[in-house]
């Protein structure tokens, strides 16, 4: 009896011995499968949604806009103001590094830069369109902390050249297997602190749960920021490549 | 008497209104539109006049301020791949010659999309390509924008545009458009000849640069060819040239058998709410001093001619005509009497903005003329816009924008969006 037990002792550690390094693996994934894993917890890989963008500036009142977008891999994104009337028709189009505005007064497609900032808020063309990061930054995987509550992993990013809008980026992703995005910190080359990204609202939307509402934090200017909300989002839909043209953008709605 | 070429595109509009018309009312019984908008609008612009050497002792037969007002209205509406856009405004005129009420259609067209790869638009409409803010050389299809604000509304030609979209790097359109519309926003009238246009534009996106090749020709046109090019640089700045090679001028004295360019290049950056523009632009064909200074004694004999009552009467009569003719030129097809040009602006506010503000400065760099035009915008309301634009023409007396029978202006537009 106390051989068998021992053999039994001995199966259970060899098997542990096998086991362990593979569920130590699991448990802490490399920077790039969380940054990966990060990138899909919002949009799939392509999709169709909705967004409200609320404006908040100290003693202001707030202003909203309202948006479709269609997004496809990494790097192509297609947003239309729907609201208020005034901007209807607005276009922004990213397609690789390019990025053009449509300005339904003038009938006009004009080209404009990816850092520059979207539609009057927090956010620039890069952030919205740039919905992935791991195309445009290495990652490092700096440790674990508590984050707006939550136990996450602390990726340290660097953007890959100086096309990028931010050269570092600090990102907390939920270490509780949702790889949901937490918060990220946009570092200047200088190593000024220009602005903070909170994710939250986790809530079931579009068939799957999501965080679903980001908010844009100035450091530049006080109180300043801008929230993101996502008020539908259809994953995976049959989108032609051509709909990120800048001749799709002409066309209007 | 209008001329030849306005009656027929009087005709026209006068086809297309009903058309559109009964195309909306098809439409809003037989279907529930995906989206419609409606846009209700009023312009006030007023003018300060002056005799001029292009206003000889006031022969324009200008008040001291004249001026127009417009009940304009939109409306647009979008079903699958089908649109369909109509603007329009009654006018009324005061302080000219000869006052009057007049309707004009901007746009008037329908528009279809057979998935994301071909569409066809047919009726009057904006044609708007070319990378350049303020002068678009590869651009000769449609009226011209207005020299003393080149942010108004600019008037569309009828037209049909077929595009086509083999890949999202490259697409190509082809247009065929006729138009004898001159700019309508200022107090003297410039009347052209129609203009038949035949164009394709071929655009492609290539290592991140937009590249479009262009030809256009036709009757009472200028066979162009253009070449567009537009990248950005570091994601920050947003740069552009345009350039336009044709043979003969389309300023007058009509010289046929001389090639002249025209070239645009500028930069846009915007930080924050604000946008900045530069652009330089060169007009081949603008006139040098010794060009300026032909034409103002052109101008001058004819006067002469046209004031000597030891000629007979219709002799008098064809020299005010040529002096008459003389005298548009600025207002009239070309996009700038002389030679070197720059454009300035800046430009604060956004979706989200109440206010905005913005300054224009279009700079003679071979006169030193400016039209300077500051310019707020208020929005209340999501669907509310107050706009109102006042344009300084400054610079030495003998400079392009100072020869102008028009001094200054205070141009006012409110919209009402449903």
């Amino acid at each position: 009896m106390p051989r068998a037990a021992s053999r039994l002792r001995r199966s259970a550690l060899v098997a542990f011995a096998l086991v362990a390094p593979a569920s130590g693996r699991a448990a802490e994934p490399d920077a790039a499968t969380i940054l990966r894993r990060a990138d899909r917890a919002v949009l799939g890989e392509s999709a169709a949604y909705t967004l409200r963008m609320t404006v908040l500036r100290p003693n202001k009142p707030e202003r909203i806009v309202e948006m479709k977008g269609w997004k496809k891999g990494e790097d192509q994104g297609l947003v239309r103001y729907t609201a208020p009337a005034k901007e209807r028709g607005t276009a922004y189009l990213r397609s690789g590094e390019n990025t053009w505005l449509f300005l339904p007064s003038a009938e006009k497609v004009v080209r404009v830069g990816a850092k520059q900032n979207f539609g009057g808020g927090d956010f620039s063309n890069a952030d919205i369109f740039r919905l992935s990061l791991i195309k445009d930054y290495d990652p490092t995987l700096a440790g674990q902390e508590t984050v707006e509550g939550q136990d996450c992993y602390r990726l340290e990013l660097k953007a890959r050249d100086r096309q990028v809008a931010y050269d570092r980026v600090v990102y907390w992703v939920r270490r509780d297997g949702t790889f949901y995005p937490v918060r990220a910190d946009y570092y200047t080359l200088s190593g000024k602190n220009l602005k903070s990204l909170l994710v939250s609202q986790p809530k079931p939307l579009g068939g799957r749960t999501r965080p679903t509402l980001m908010t844009m934090e100035s450091r530049v200017d006080e109180g300043a920021h801008t929230r993101l909300e996502f008020l539908t989002i259809q994953d995976d839909p049959r989108l032609d490549e051509r709909l990120f043209s800048p001749g799709a953008l002409e066309r209007g709605e | 008497m209008p001329p030849r070429g306005a009656r027929s595109q009087r005709r026209g509009e006068r086809i297309l209104v009903p058309v559109l018309l009964l195309s909306f009312l098809s439409l809003t019984r037989a279907v529930c539109a995906q989206t419609r908008q409606l846009e209700l609008g009023l312009e006030g612009f007023g003018y300060e006049s002056q005799t001029s050497v292009l206003n000889r002792e006031n022969v324009l037969g200008l008040d001291d301020h004249p001026g127009l007002g417009r009940l304009a209205l939109g409306w647009r509406e979008t079903h699958g791949g089908f649109r369909a856009v109509f603007r329009g405004y009654v006018e009324r005129t005061w302080g000219t010659e000869q006052d009057e009420t007049r309707w004009v259609v901007r746009q008037g067209y329908a528009q279809y999309w057979w998935g994301e790869g071909v569409g066809l638009r047919v009726g009057k409409q904006r044609v708007a390509w070319g990378s350049g803010l303020a002068w678009n050389p590869t651009n000769r299809l449609e009226p011209p924008k207005n020299a003393l604000n080149t942010a108004l509304e600019q008037e569309g030609a009828l037209a049909a545009r077929l595009d086509w979209a083999p890949r999202p790097w490259a697409s190509l359109i082809v247009v065929g458009a006729t138009t004898d519309a001159a700019p309508r926003d200022l107090p003297v009238a410039a009347s052209a000849d129609t203009r038949r246009t035949a164009a394709l534009r071929a655009r492609f996106l290539v290592k991140d640069t937009d590249v479009a090749f262009v030809a256009s020709g036709g009757r009472n046109q200028r066979t162009l060819f253009g070449l567009d090019l537009g990248r950005d640089v570091r994601g920050a700045l947003a740069v552009h040239a345009e350039a336009g090679l044709y043979r003969g001028s389309e300023i007058l004295p009509p010289r046929d058998d001389t090639w002249f360019l025209r070239v645009v290049a500028g930069a846009l950056k915007t930080r924050g709410d604000d946008a900045f523009a530069l652009e330089y632009f060169y007009n081949g064909e603008g006139y040098s001093d010794a060009g300026v200074a032909a034409w103002l004694s052109g101008l001058d004999r004819a006067w002469g001619a046209a004031t000597n009552p030891a000629l007979p009467p219709a002799q008098q009569q064809q020299a005010l005509g040529v002096y008459a003719a003389g005298a548009a030129i600025p207002y009239a097809w070309g996009l700038g009497l002389r030679r070197h040009y720059l454009h300035a602006s800046w430009t604060r506010g956004g979706a989200t903005s109440v206010w905005t503000g913005a300054l224009r400065a279009v700079v003679g760099l071979s006169d030193g003329g400016c039209a300077l035009t500051p310019g707020i915008g208020y929005a209340p309301r999501g669907n509310l816009t107050f706009n109102l634009d006042a344009v300084f023409l400054l610079g030495p007396a003998t400079s392009e924008y100072r020869l102008s029978p028009v001094r200054g202006a205070l141009q006012a537009r409110v919209k009402l969006l449903f």
